[in-house]
């Protein structure tokens, strides 16, 4: 305990521009993510398969989630198409490795790749546009996107769906709960570093200086079109990824689990868990995936003897959902990230907070 | 502490499980339902014959003393949240059997309870699901412990077509009959799209382009008037009955009037009072008796409803008594298996493969004789075609023809 760190401290000071820059904002953050991780890769052998399933919920919605955080919460563009570009990455995966014999271990990336493709492309009209006019032109791509789904047999096996190979590597299948878990979390450990180091570089910069004010962005040297068009693009890449991870997961995909109700709900995610925040990105995650399961455990504590209750499950998942993202934002519109720098900070003070 | 907490609970649901395990023998079943989503309309109504037989039996006896543990879970009609329910039940309830629903996902779980060995009864019809060999051209994929209760879809549409193509004869139609497949691009209208095109050229009809309405209930009038330039004589509707209600109030606006067939879920008594005079003379299959039949078997059916409905006061539709019927079968087969050395998936699905013309004990009259074997899914290809006369505010169910379709090799699977 001889660290700086564990002092009793009344704020963080850096006083070199490379403090400014780490990836974690102090020691103890990244030590924190570090055993977590670890503590992670021992969860597989105390959780059984239910538990292990949120977590891989959590782990593939989570790279989307912080996909669509860059292209809305760093670029300050706005998407309603996340959803068909996670839908892209299922059926672009499912569909390398059936057709071509590449192993799903590289058809991920590699659908990762094909997705980035087409948002580079769907980016295009983004690089003009802004505002609502941009909320309906990729409103547009979701739903260009989903009729193309139902209708290219040869691509997706049309309304009938596609089935999508296990994940193994050295011939060892990893289709269950427990192996995949290990999948999804190096999936996560690699993206989440990876936006997080986008932000210290000067391309994530230039979309944060988009976002805040494009004149001045533009003033400066920054080529608007070229960012904004990037920025699609990246996001679709973690969509894609996200996506192809829940195809393997499920062995299935189908057109109609990616409809305008998943954009919106990866919206939800990026809202309450912080616009503009690596980590709000699985925070939010983390709330939406947790909230219906909490609701179903809530509903069957009070009322397991009541059908009606029961039977109104389904409607009461999808009110708490709207009903968070409402009391989200009136209360704390900077979402989970911006409240948990207020605990840590009324913390970091106690007991003499000013 | 998130991660202590969180082991805690997965510890405490391991040892929870595990006594509640000891303490009786039973037989897990999963149940899948849509009590929400697109086809809810005639969910509902199969769901709770599902439910309500499953309580009744564990009311009665049992399988041979054995209580059927189910879990009933609304997929709402969205066939990646059933995957999900599906993978979940095999690592917490683990059935032995499955009660399904729809087409898309009964089609994408085909490969996973053929591995699991989980004999699955669906209430997907698709013709898709009747080849458990693979050995017919027209198969995609065998399904080895698929069974569902009824004529295959494809087979009802080529009845609807037989029984069209002697009412051109009867009519005096001159010419060419002229066929449409009406439906949304969805597995399960399209599940028999095909097949019927085929078996329908085969009877001489002219086939059009097929055309696209919504399942979930909405304005059709640009469909109709489709059809209407289309002149199409017979028009078969793929989609339930909520959306084909619709249909036919739109198509009775432009004035749209070809002979309507519905499949079997596309049609019920609720929609011939929504839909009213515009759902005159709808042709349809019946797949078992009226709730105000006398058929012996309707005893049986009455008293499991009071299971839900103590008053014993509902009506129940034609969709629950074929519900009724889809877990009957189950039942049987589970009994035969627990002689025949334990109620386990293969056993079932060999009890069911033995059965013979076999009618549940009890539901005489109630479902039809069904015989399935290891290398023919069909249960019945008997179609009873009947069609609905509206005479304002009541209705009635006219016998038209019970048409055998012949259980032709090429269209196994198909």
């Amino acid at each position: 305990m001889a660290s700086a760190h564990s002092r009793m401290r009344c704020g963080e000071f850096r006083t070199t521009y490379q403090e400014d820059m780490t990836i974690f904002p102090t020691p103890l953050a990244r030590r924190v993510a570090v055993v977590s991780v670890l503590l992670l890769l021992l969860a597989p052998l105390c959780l059984n398969a239910y538990y292990l399933n949120l977590l891989i919920q959590i782990g593939y919605y989570g790279i989307a989630a912080l996909g669509l955080n860059i292209v809305v919460g760093f670029t300050g563009q706005i998407s309603l198409g996340h959803a068909a570009f996670f839908g892209l990455g299922a059926f672009a995966s499912a569909w390398i490795s059936n057709n071509s014999g590449i192993p799903v271990f590289f058809s991920i990336p590699l659908a990762g790749l094909l997705t980035l493709a087409v948002g580079l492309l769907v980016g295009i009209p983004a690089g003009r546009i802004k505002g609502l006019y941009l909320a309906i032109a990729t409103l547009a791509s979701q739903y260009i996107l989903e009729d193309f789904f139902a209708r290219a047999e040869w691509f997706t096996g049309g309304s009938a769906g596609a089935m999508a190979s296990p994940f193994s590597v050295f011939g060892h299948i990893m289709n269950s709960d427990q192996s995949y878990f290990y999948v999804v979390l190096f999936y996560v450990v690699i993206m989440f570093m990876a936006g997080a180091n986008l932000m210290r570089t000067r391309d994530g910069r230039a979309f944060v200086a988009v976002r805040d004010h494009y004149l001045s962005a533009e003033i400066m040297g920054i080529n608007l079109n070229k960012y904004r068009i990037l920025s699609f693009g990246i996001s679709s890449f973690y969509a894609g990824i996200g996506g192809a991870l829940f195809g393997h997961y499920l062995g299935f995909v189908s057109a109609e689990g990616f409809t305008l109700l998943l954009s919106i709900q990866f919206l939800g995610m990026v809202i309450i868990g912080g616009l503009g925040s690596v980590m709000g990105s699985m925070l939010g995650t983390i709330f939406m995936v947790l909230l219906p399961e909490v609701m179903e455990f809530g509903v069957h504590l009070v009322g397991s003897e009541s059908t009606t209750l029961t039977q109104a499950l389904a409607y009461i998942k999808e009110m708490a959902i709207g009903l968070a993202i409402i009391l989200f934002l009136i209360f704390e519109p900077d979402g989970l990230a911006h409240r948990w720098r207020m605990i840590k900070n009324y913390w970091k003070l106690y007991p003499f907070s000013y | 502490m998130r991660k202590t907490l969180l082991c805690g609970t997965a510890l405490l649901a391991i040892f929870g499980f595990a006594t509640m395990a000891s303490a009786e023998e039973t037989i897990p079943v999963g149940h899948l339902a849509c009590y929400t989503g697109p086809t809810s309309d005639v969910g509902v109504p199969y769901g709770n014959g599902v439910a309500d037989a499953m309580s009744y039996i564990n009311a009665h006896g049992g399988i041979n003393g054995k209580k059927l543990a189910y879990e009933t879970v609304d997929y709402s009609y969205k066939a990646p949240q059933a995957i999900a329910t599906y993978k979940n039940w095999l690592s917490s309830i683990k059935p032995v059997a499955i009660q399904g629903w729809g087409t898309a996902d009964t089609e994408a779980l085909v490969q996973f309870v053929a591995k699991d060995e989980i004999p699955y009864f669906s209430a997907s019809y698709s013709g898709h699901l009747t080849d458990p060999t693979g050995k017919s051209p027209k198969t995609k994929a065998p399904a080895p412990y698929n069974f569902f209760y009824g004529p295959s879809y494809s087979d009802t549409c080529r009845g609807l077509v037989q029984w069209a193509a002697d009412d051109w004869k009867a009519k005096g139609g001159k010419g060419k009959p002229k066929f449409i497949h009406m439906g949304a691009n969805h597995p399960y209208p399209n599940a028999p799209k095909e097949a019927c095109a085929a078996y329908a050229t085969e009877l001489g009809f002219e086939v059009l382009n097929p055309i696209v309405y919504d399942l979930k209930p909405g304005d059709a009038k640009a469909q109709c008037l489709t059809l209407k330039d289309s002149g199409a004589n017979y028009a078969y509707m793929g989609n339930t009955a909520g959306s084909n209600i619709s249909l036919l109030n739109s198509c009775e606006t432009v004035g749209a009037k070809p002979q309507f067939m519905a499949n079997v879920w596309g049609w019920d008594e609720n929609s011939i009072k929504a839909a009213q005079a515009s759902g005159d003379g709808v042709a349809v299959p019946l797949g078992a008796p009226s709730w105000k039949d006398d058929a012996p078997g309707m005893a049986t059916v009455r008293a499991i409803s009071k299971m839900s409905d103590s008053s014993g006061e509902t009506y129940r539709n034609l969709h629950y008594m074929r519900g009724v019927c889809a877990v009957y079968f189950m039942k049987d087969a589970m009994e035969a298996a627990d002689k025949a050395g334990g109620v386990t998936g293969p056993n079932i699905k060999k009890a069911m493969e033995q059965m013979k013309d076999h009618v549940p004990a009890g539901l005489e009259g109630v479902c039809k004789p069904s015989t399935w074997t290891g290398e023919d899914h069909r249960g019945t290809t008997e179609i009873s075609v009947y069609t609905t006369t509206y005479n304002g505010g009541d209705f009635t169910f006219n016998k038209q023809a019970t048409v055998v379709v012949p259980r032709r090799d090429d269209w196994l699977g198909w």
